[in-house]
């Protein structure tokens, strides 16, 4: 059995409404809030980043010291917003954490979907004996251009994940990935702000590739929606994952613990990831969890996950942190984002 | 440029600091600032001295004003230093928080 | 035995025409005037500067100011952040006293102002150590560090604080070299802007340009000749940690303690003989400091004895600090105020301190302080020949 050991999650204290955005560009108070499903977004303080977001997610995932450091002998971050476009997140990641020496370290980039593809090569790395443990983050400092619709949810968050074999909480049933070439969503080289395809990122790109990847795997595995407790889809907004969800045939009470995006913004490749943590907040020994991330450009990763008797000893509180938070203005929001 | 030996070199100190709980024992609220730090100002820094005597600075980070006070107890965190310039390395160093 | 004979300054201030070694220029010159002196007959130069070396790319000063003097003397530039003046002079009288030469030269110069502000303060940072530069500490931040903590340990104010800057204003309107000759009260300097919590514009020593210098020498036919002559009894230094976070106290300097101990030992001057003294404020916090680690008054009763006009011009007459305005309101080039200070006590000490002459003063100290307080310079100088 290979799953999730422990796990960690970070998230910014400062929070600016979709509202405040809104009234910024001569919205209607709420107009934007009802059609996202979205009310709120964190913002990151002008002094962190992906990697020092990763860094606390890891620090809770490994605790004092879960399993030895020397076990892990892989290090992923899955990024969009990796701080350098030409050196490792992850090898500086895993120094601080105090991981040195004979690893395996790798930075990955597939839109929101980076860390969620990892979690599938470092199972393969484990299961062929290559290490015992490996670390795979999720972790992003999404800015939204002014005035773009993106403004309302790029958000910053970070989760971490310690895979392995010994004392999983969260077993991996089975995971399935589904590409395709679909310009959906991109930034080119040395530009600051992505750009999309508007509706195109719908149908063509999120709804195509979610409903593959989620259908394919519950059809190899024998499963049917009423099988599980929970569902988390990708959230770039409050809509897109339970239309999704209605899609595959999931109830609206197995996808709403995961809705973490109508309070917290979609951070990107810690989006999915951040829903999948809310969902352990709550859930039980033997429960079965879907998951399905998506990443532009495109593509998806969909898992059955499986709760087990140890999820007890590593349990966090998502909701806790998330009643820790500080609302702060337009002007101070595009201060701390570095526009000004 | 900040040179990346003398960044290298320092993560390894930064590493065995992290996550120490201490106390405040002085603090400054900086509004005029020098060059690397000209953008994050004002900002607060704080004395803070540990359980086995020893004593670190830091920006105070994640406060409100009420935690800026001699006796607080702060933990220490890892945050971006100081602005990076085109040819940088990022410096990634110790800043803290209030523990409550 | 070895006397200063002469000493000249520069004006403080903004001085936008003016060089670094314009000022070098100018102070040299000057003092050999004021002695009486020709160039050739200068065996050496000492020379505190901090900061050409960070702001201008310019080191290797020694060699400039051999060909400004055009001279093959020794020249030895001296750095000990804002104690640089202080310990050439040290230097220069030691170099005397070991018989290396009998007159020497003390130049103090510095050039700040040819930079914005966050580019200097960033620069003078280069005087703390690397955490405190890293935590983002300027200067003003450790001292205010300082005070904070001064303030919570023996229940003092920034309005108590304030009367330091109040006297030190009211000096410097009578030194017609001091770059602010403004009076101010204790609720303009309430009402300045922080600089760095609590320690406010109105606390704080400006950045300035500036050069002096004296001259020093145990030549007899020198000695016999001078028309002005002040006797070096004492030149001590101390040093501590670098950064303050890892030295024994927060609410004092260890080597001001130390090094005027030793200043004291060896004149055997005793410290109510002292009738003029210049103390580093570089921040008010910083002359109260200076006034209780000397010995002047208690441990916690600094800015109550300043505030009751103790060391007031006019209010005290037996005993004045800053007479010059300190480095509050003559100004603050680092490199220049220890030879600045020195020279200050020289002029009392000769009766050339006009308007703010303190009367029938003999015996007077300078206190120069590098950075945080990692370097301490003592002097004290009599007229009692």
């Amino acid at each position: 059995m290979i799953g999730i050991v422990s796990y960690g999650f970070y998230i910014p204290k400062y929070r600016v409404t979709v509202d405040e955005i809104g009234s910024m560009w001569g919205k209607n108070p709420s107009e934007i809030s009802a059609s996202l499903n979205v009310i709120e977004k964190t913002v990151p303080a002008q002094d962190e980043d992906t990697l020092s977001m990763a860094y606390e997610a890891s620090s809770m995932a490994l605790g004092e010291n879960i399993v030895p450091k020397k076990d892990i002998g892989v290090v992923y971050v899955g990024s969009e917003t990796h701080p350098y476009a030409v050196n490792p997140t992850s090898t500086i990641l895993a120094e601080f954490l105090g991981i040195t020496g004979e690893y395996l370290a790798s930075d990955t980039q597939f839109a929101c979907k980076a860390a969620t593809g990892a979690i599938i090569s470092a199972q393969g790395l484990i299961a062929s004996g290559f290490t015992k443990n490996a670390l795979v983050v999720g972790s992003d400092r999404a800015t939204g251009k002014p005035h773009d619709a993106l403004e309302y949810t790029a958000a910053s968050a970070s989760v971490s994940l310690l895979l392995g074999q010994t004392n999983v909480a969260v077993e991996i049933v089975d995971a399935l990935s589904f590409s395709s070439d679909t310009p959906d969503f991109w930034r080119r080289e040395g530009i600051r702000y992505p750009s999309h395809g508007g509706r195109f990122t719908g149908k063509p790109s999120y709804f195509h590739h979610v409903y593959s990847a989620s259908k394919k795997l519950l059809d190899k595995n024998k499963l049917h929606p009423q099988d599980f407790a929970h569902c988390i889809f990708h959230m770039p907004n409050g809509k897109f994952p339970q239309v999704v969800s209605g899609m595959l045939g999931f109830t609206k009470e197995q996808t709403s613990q995961s809705l973490v995006v109508s309070l917290l913004g979609n951070s990107y490749t810690a989006s999915a990831l951040m829903g999948l943590v809310h969902v352990l907040d709550i859930a039980k020994p033997n429960d079965l969890i879907f998951m399905a991330s998506f990443g532009s450009g495109a593509g998806s990763d969909a898992f059955v996950l499986k709760v087990t008797p140890e999820i007890v000893n590593v349990r966090k509180s998502l909701s806790t942190a998330m009643e820790n938070k500080e609302y702060i203005n337009y002007a101070t929001y595009i201060k701390q984002m570095g526009l000004i | 440029m900040i040179s990346p030996v003398k960044v290298w070199r320092r993560q390894k100190y930064i590493r065995e600091h992290l996550g120490r709980v201490g106390t405040i024992v002085s603090w400054t609220n900086i509004s005029v600032a020098g060059s690397y730090t000209k953008e994050f100002a004002p900002y607060p820094v704080v004395l803070v001295s540990f359980k086995k005597g020893d004593n670190m600075y830091g920006q105070l980070v994640d406060f409100k004003k009420s935690d800026l006070v001699i006796g607080k107890k702060v933990i220490s965190i890892l945050r971006k230093v100081r602005k990076p310039t085109d040819d940088s390395v990022i410096a990634y160093g110790i800043k803290f928080k209030p523990t409550s | 035995m070895s006397s200063i004979i002469g000493y000249y300054t520069t004006q403080f201030g903004e001085l936008w025409d003016k060089s670094l070694f314009d000022l070098a220029r100018e102070a040299i010159s000057g003092v050999l005037q004021d002695c009486e002196l020709e160039k050739n007959q200068i065996d050496a130069v000492f020379y505190g500067n901090m900061m050409a070396g960070v702001l201008e790319n310019n080191l290797h000063g020694g060699a400039k100011i051999a060909q400004l003097l055009g001279t093959h003397v020794p020249i030895f530039r001296v750095e000990s952040a804002c104690a640089s003046g202080g310990m050439a002079f040290h230097l220069a009288h030691n170099y005397i006293l070991a018989g290396k030469a009998e007159t020497v030269l003390v130049l103090g110069a510095e050039k700040m102002t040819d930079y914005p502000p966050e580019v200097v303060v960033q620069a003078l940072a280069a005087a703390a150590s690397g955490e405190e530069q890293e935590a983002g500490l300027t200067f003003a931040g450790l001292y205010a560090l300082i005070a904070n903590y001064y303030f919570s340990k023996y229940n003092v104010t920034e309005e108590d604080l304030a009367h330091v800057s109040v006297k030190n204003h009211f000096h410097g309107s009578l030194n017609e070299k001091a770059q602010f000759k403004n009076i101010i009260t204790v609720q303009q300097v309430l009402k300045s802007s922080y600089v760095a919590s609590p320690l406010k514009v109105l606390d704080s020593s400006p950045i300035s340009d500036g050069a002096c210098a004296v001259v020093i020498t145990s030549n007899k036919q020198l000695l016999a000749n001078a028309k002005n002559k002040v006797e070096i009894l004492a030149s001590e230094v101390a040093t501590d940690a670098l950064s303050l976070k890892d030295r024994a106290y927060f609410d004092r300097l260890e080597a001001t303690s130390i090094a005027a101990k030793k200043a004291f030992e060896i004149s055997k001057v005793k410290i109510e003989d002292i009738n003029v003294a210049e103390v580093h404020d570089c921040f008010s916090i910083a002359e109260v400091l200076a006034l209780e680690d000397i010995g002047f008054c208690k441990k916690g009763t600094g800015a109550k004895f300043v505030a009751g006009g103790k060391v007031t011009l006019g209010e005290s007459s037996s005993f004045v600090v800053n007479t010059s305005g300190g480095l509050k309101a003559a100004g603050h080039p680092v490199g220049a105020t220890g030879v600045k200070q020195i020279g200050e006590i020289f002029l009392q000490l000769t009766g050339r301190a006009q308007k703010r002459q303190v009367k029938n003063a003999h015996t007077g100290l300078a206190h120069n302080v590098g950075g945080s307080g990692g370097t301490v310079v003592v002097t004290i100088l009599s007229n009692k020949n």
